[in-house]
């Protein structure tokens, strides 16, 4: 098993690689120096700007003839008459270099965000996870639950007036657009509520810290998670189910007599657990992300409205990290997801 | 291509899918959506004559915010409107200018009236008795549930006008300021009133429809190329294996590692802000959108057709035709993509559906569609209209694109029973 662990993270390699280039490569594609300083600027502070950014430096260690250095920050290394670039100062390996070593900024070494000047990227980003997690694991955990048994029910009793309206709900939620959800969500569930009961049960947007203010900030845009997720998870693990229904280890449970809810919990749940455990691991990189839409209507302060804030102020350093820590948590959960299949179910070996 | 359309025809698949008479009544929806967003789009090319253009839009159709199927506004927005009307038919015809400006949907002063003086007089006399109702209706303080005005015991002033009334003859007057629509215009007028408008008087019937335009354009442009693109790469890569096969696979697993909305954000911002923001014409704005949105869809045709491809690749007549000795690109263009058609529609109808969703999210994130109206937009403008009551706009944009992606998903789903049944999820 570990030579297999061992043979993927070598395989993920080029993959991380890939990520980092096209991420960072992507946003290059434009210049973020204007935004930053306004119309009136010179060129010199433009330049300087540029300089203090790190963008002034080439992207990539290759076919480099002669960088424009206006400020001599650090001295080129002439080979020749071809302009040798140090690969470490180049923008690219100096943040495979900084991810390498997990420093995204400390006292002493700092890496700054652009537009919250006097912040780290790593403290911006350890700041949002928490406020994220505390939307997006009780709604993980809720959506799963709750899928996994409206699956179950509509594959048991299928064909059933049961399981057809429970499908046609599906449906119909699954095309009604998220964010129809989130902003209706919204209103009934804090301004129009709030004035029936005539106290202040969900706060319509923004967010405190602390535990006892989870219900007021957290739990709406957790149930409207819930009712957007459950769509498209409740359809997926019927077909599972139904697939399973079909095996021959149904019939044999059936012809020896056992009871309909032990057929449907115990021999049919627990040979569906393939998909759905892969279903449930996909998703936990998606945890960090959050609800992107959720937490930018809602202005709770997590990854995701982190993460749009700083591409409307074209904030690199804060995108970059973000997709670096996230596209490794992906490949890592990816892994393990096979790994936990061969605990899971003996059939299937690890090649 | 054209031999593969006619087995298709002929296949069981097909059979099937037509006996499903859901999935036939959603594709016949689909088909009207596209008619009118066809009928849209040809504003741009014959502007005027057919189609709606992207100035008829943004026009608004009454000066207040109304409500949709002709439930009256409040009291107050209705004599609000009749002020503003007033005030300026008033000012153009005190000052002499023309009356090009005043121009709510179809209603509009009648063409010539600035050099005829007996319709200037008609005007004035009109904007007299509409200003002589105005300040007696101005009397009230609270126009919605007016209280007459009291007499020294305590009873209502017998004199007093009748506000219903009173309003009714208001808008009379204005009414008349325009010219009179012909019954086909009329019709047209209410239409554009049927489903309300926005905060700033626009239209939401003709919002919403323009916006089929936009999601069709988005859905079609995004998903042809993303399922050509997917497939030629996944077929290819599947069938020459190689490094051809590592390199389609490193890139798909590398763009697949970061999450759809995030990579769709950046690349959005990444192809944006360069020419494409400084047109105004919405067929190129919309080309940041495209180009993301292909750069991720491509991915999920790639994989399925990749693992038919290995299984095609394995058959006997493909087998055959190598032996007979045809060129590899031929093979792959004449045998193996022709055979995996019925994914291509598959995936076609599912990518449309992704399309027209991610457009209506990455529009209300700020980052799609910036000029015109698309149900992206509409949802977001309309957040600040819910939080008082108003549901015309987010309903309008709500159920028109809730009826196509319906149709569309049901659709799939009926593609995907009748030529994949083996597929789960």
């Amino acid at each position: 098993m570990w030579s297999y662990v061992a043979r993927r993270l070598l395989y993920s390699i080029p993959v991380y690689l890939g990520i980092i280039l096209i991420m960072m490569g992507a946003l290059r594609l434009r210049d973020p120096v204007s935004a930053y300083l306004g119309k009136n600027a010179t060129a010199e502070t433009a330049l300087l700007k540029k300089a203090s950014m790190g963008l002034d430096r080439p992207f990539l260690p290759i076919g480099i003839e002669d960088p424009a250095e206006p400020f001599g920050i650090e001295p080129i290394v002439e080979v020749g008459r071809v302009g040798f670039y140090p690969p470490l100062r180049t923008q690219y390996v100096e943040f495979l270099w900084r991810i390498l070593r997990f420093d995204f900024g400390t006292a002493e070494r700092p890496y700054r965000s652009w537009q919250f000047e006097s912040d780290n990227v790593g403290a911006k980003l350890a700041d949002a996870v928490w406020p994220t997690l505390k939307i997006t694991i009780p709604a993980l955990v809720l959506t799963a639950t709750i899928a996994i048994l409206v699956g179950l029910l509509s594959a048991a009793y299928r064909g059933s007036v049961l399981d057809k309206t429970l499908m046609v709900l599906v449906v119909l939620g699954m095309s009604i657009s998220v964010v129809v959800f989130i902003v209706l969500g919204q209103v009934f569930g804090s301004s129009w509520l709030n004035g029936k009961l005539g106290f202040e049960l969900f706060a319509s947007n923004g967010y405190e810290p602390g535990i006892q203010n989870w219900v007021k900030y957290c739990a709406l845009p957790v149930i409207i998670g819930v009712v957007v997720g459950m769509g498209y998870d409740a359809r997926f693990y019927r077909a599972v189910m139904v697939e399973e229904t079909s095996r021959d280890y149904i019939t044999t449970a059936v012809a020896k007599g056992a009871p309909r809810h032990k057929i449907i919990f115990v021999h049919m749940l627990k040979n569906a657990m393939i998909p759905v455990i892969t279903r449930i691991m996909i998703t936990i990189p998606f945890l960090i992300t959050g609800s992107i839409v959720m937490e930018y209507q809602f202005r709770i302060p997590g990854m995701g409205k982190l993460l749009i804030d700083a591409i409307v102020n074209k904030d690199f350093p804060i995108i970059q990290t973000f997709t670096a820590v996230l596209a490794g948590l992906f490949i890592l959960t990816n892994i393990l997801t096979d790994v936990l299949y061969a605990l899971v179910d003996p059939r299937v070996r690890l090649a | 291509m054209i031999a593969a359309f006619k087995r298709l025809k002929a296949s069981r698949g097909v059979g099937k899918f037509c006996r499903n008479r859901l999935a036939v009544a959603a594709l016949g929806i689909i088909v009207l959506y596209a008619l009118v967003g066809g009928w849209v789009a040809l504003g741009d090319l014959l502007p005027g004559r057919a189609g709606i253009t992207y100035a008829q839009v943004e026009q608004p159709v009454w000066p207040t915010p109304i409500n949709g199927f002709g439930i009256p506004a409040t009291n107050e927005r209705r004599v609000e409107a009749a002020r503003i009307i007033t005030r300026e038919v008033k000012r153009a015809v005190n000052n002499g200018e023309g009356f090009t400006d005043i121009r709510y949907g179809l209603l509009h002063i009648l063409p010539g009236t600035a050099d005829s003086d007996t319709e200037l007089d008609r005007l004035s006399t009109l904007i007299e008795e509409s200003e002589d109702l105005y300040d007696q209706l101005s009397e009230f303080d609270d126009l919605n549930s007016p209280e007459p005005p009291m007499l020294d015991d305590g009873a209502p002033d017998p004199d007093s006008i009748d506000v219903p009334s009173t309003i009714a003859r208001l808008e009379g007057a204005v009414r008349q300021m325009f010219a009179p629509l012909s019954g086909w215009q009329s019709l047209k007028q209410s239409l554009l009133h049927s489903l309300g408008t926005d905060r700033q008087g626009r239209s939401n019937f003709l919002r919403v429809i323009f916006s089929i335009k936009v999601a069709l354009q988005v859905g079609i442009v995004v998903a042809i190329i993303s399922v050509l693109v997917g497939t030629f790469l996944g077929a290819a890569a599947a069938y020459f294996g190689g490094w051809v096969d590592h390199a389609v696979v490193w890139l798909y697993s590398t763009l697949s590692s970061m999450p759809e909305l995030i990579l769709l954000a950046v690349l959005v911002y990444a192809f944006s802000g360069s020419v494409f923001d400084k047109v105004s014409n919405p067929w190129l704005a919309l080309v940041p959108v495209y180009a993301a949105m292909c750069m991720e869809f491509w991915i999920g045709p790639c994989r399925v057709i990749r693992g038919e491809t290995l299984k095609l690749k394995e058959l006997e007549y493909v087998q055959a035709a190598t032996a007979i000795g045809f060129g590899r690109f031929y093979i792959l263009l004449k045998h193996v993509i022709p055979n995996t058609v019925h994914l291509m529609f598959i995936n076609f109808s599912l990518l449309f559906i992704a399309a027209i969703k991610f457009e209506v999210v990455l529009s209300f994130l700020g980052l799609g569609v910036k000029v015109g109206p698309s149900w992206g937009r509409m949802i977001q403008e309309s957040t600040q209209e819910v939080i008082n009551g108003i549901f015309w706009q987010i309903g309008a944009a709500t159920v028109f694109m809730f009826v196509l992606v319906l149709a569309f998903n049901i659709v799939s789903d009926a593609l995907q029973d009748a030529f994949d049944p083996k597929h789960v999820g």
